[in-house]
């Protein structure tokens, strides 16, 4: 562009471009205050939910949800929480948290045992440590069929 | 009749509760003036680097180390029976628990390696010469009390790492000639590190160290104004 030209208007060009440059560090602006106030929200709120008049918490999963043999992972309690079910009448609902150094624990199906990714760690369906360094069983949960449910409770 | 706007540097504010809001503090305290001088219109000399940046980018981690510290406060208890459980549920509950511990965590070791680099460039280019001796101590206590909050930190989440690095850490200055066992005898708070050391430790982290640390970064800003950012070399 040369000098003289857009004489008429010197300004719209540096208006616009501001303009532009305005709504660009305000957007990412909004976007930075939302970003930190988000976490920091969600980090600082309690979160113990007391059910309303007492009584334990539960959790209802669909029986067909776990075919024989298999098993479910769930968020029970907001922990990690793995259903199983070795046969058809039986279940079993154990935290999913490894007793040795709190990694969380895979499902073998060809096993049918619990596996622990971080140091080899092994539990049979009900807990029990079959191996590797955890050195208690996993911690478990009353549970039950009802009709065609599987019902875990809070101990 | 011609809009009111408020201009600090580039930015110009034209909206009417913004300036009611500002000027509310301002009629009161007079800041504006000193908003300009110091930031708004202030020019930052054209020589400087990326190298001139590590002062600011060590002291924007501390910030953050005060901001993330100060949350992690929030879930942390300093008793050897729950500590180590407190970080874990920070770790796992907590949602974004990880994130802060984290960003402490990190924010800790990167605040050293900024904190080095800058003073190496201050050093490498000859800047901590007259008038700027004394900033240049100032600079080495605030690296010292640095490496202190990283040392007090490390304790608390009374692990085993954190335990015998503590050992360690307390066991070294012991090595010094006549005082050297009474310095690990006031750093752990008696002969064995438990409890009492734990509760030193965590309120000089937290507390102690931070106050003093932030009074130290005053003293370093307000030199770096009084004296000029140093010229090209
Ligand atoms: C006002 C400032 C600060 C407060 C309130 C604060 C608070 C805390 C708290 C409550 C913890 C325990 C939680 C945990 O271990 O994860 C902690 C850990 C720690 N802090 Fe700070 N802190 C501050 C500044 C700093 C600074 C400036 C440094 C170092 C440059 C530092 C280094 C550490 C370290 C290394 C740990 C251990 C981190 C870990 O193992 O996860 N802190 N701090
Ligand atoms: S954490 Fe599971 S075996 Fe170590």
């Amino acid at each position: 562009m040369s000098v003289g030209e857009n004489t008429e208007s010197p300004s719209s060009n540096e208006d616009t471009r501001r303009w532009f440059l305005n709504a660009m560090i305000s957007f990412f602006g909004a976007v930075t205050a939302l970003g930190v106030a988000y976490p920091v929200g969600m980090y600082l709120w309690p979160r113990e939910r007391k059910v309303k008049g007492g009584g334990k918490r539960s959790m209802k999963i669909p029986l067909n949800d776990i075919h024989v043999g298999g098993a479910k992972f769930i968020r029970f309690l907001n922990k990690p929480t793995v259903v199983l079910r070795p046969s058809e009448t039986q279940v079993s609902a154990l935290s999913a948290i490894c007793t040795h150094l709190g990694c969380v624990v895979k499902f073998k199906e060809a096993s049918g045992e619990l596996q622990c990714p971080c140091h080899g760690g092994r539990f049979d369906s009900s807990g029990k440590v079959l191996g590797g360094p955890p050195p208690a069983p996993l911690v478990s949960f009353p549970v039950r069929i009802d009709g065609e449910y599987i019902v875990v409770e809070e101990a | 009749m011609e809009k009111e706007t408020l201009v600090f540097g580039p930015v110009k504010i034209t909206n009417k509760y913004l300036i009611q809001g500002f000027n509310l503090i301002n009629d009161r305290f007079g800041i504006k003036e000193l908003l300009d001088d110091e930031v708004f219109e202030k020019i930052a000399p054209g020589h400087l680097g990326l190298w001139s940046c590590f002062g600011g980018i060590s002291f924007f981690i501390f910030m953050m180390q005060v901001v993330t510290g100060l949350l992690l406060m929030i879930y942390y208890q300093p008793n050897i029976d729950v500590a180590h459980a407190s970080i874990t549920k920070i770790m796992n509950e907590v949602p974004f628990g990880w994130l802060m511990r984290g960003m402490h965590a990190w924010g800790a070791n990167l605040m050293i390696v900024t904190i080095l680099i800058h003073m190496s460039k201050i050093y490498v280019s000859g800047i901590y010469k007259a008038p700027r001796e004394l900033n240049w101590i100032v600079g080495v206590h605030l690296f010292l009390l640095t490496t202190g909050l990283a040392f007090s930190g490390y304790l608390l989440p009374w692990t085993q790492l954190a335990y015998w690095a503590t050992v360690v850490g307390t066991e070294t200055p012991a090595a010094v000639p006549y005082i050297g066992e009474y310095i690990r005898y006031a750093m752990r708070g008696g002969e064995e590190i438990g409890q009492v050391t734990l509760t030193r430790f965590f309120a000089i982290h937290v507390c102690i160290l931070p106050l003093v640390t932030a009074g130290a970064i005053g003293a370093h800003l307000v030199q770096i104004r009084r004296q000029g950012i140093a010229g090209p070399c």
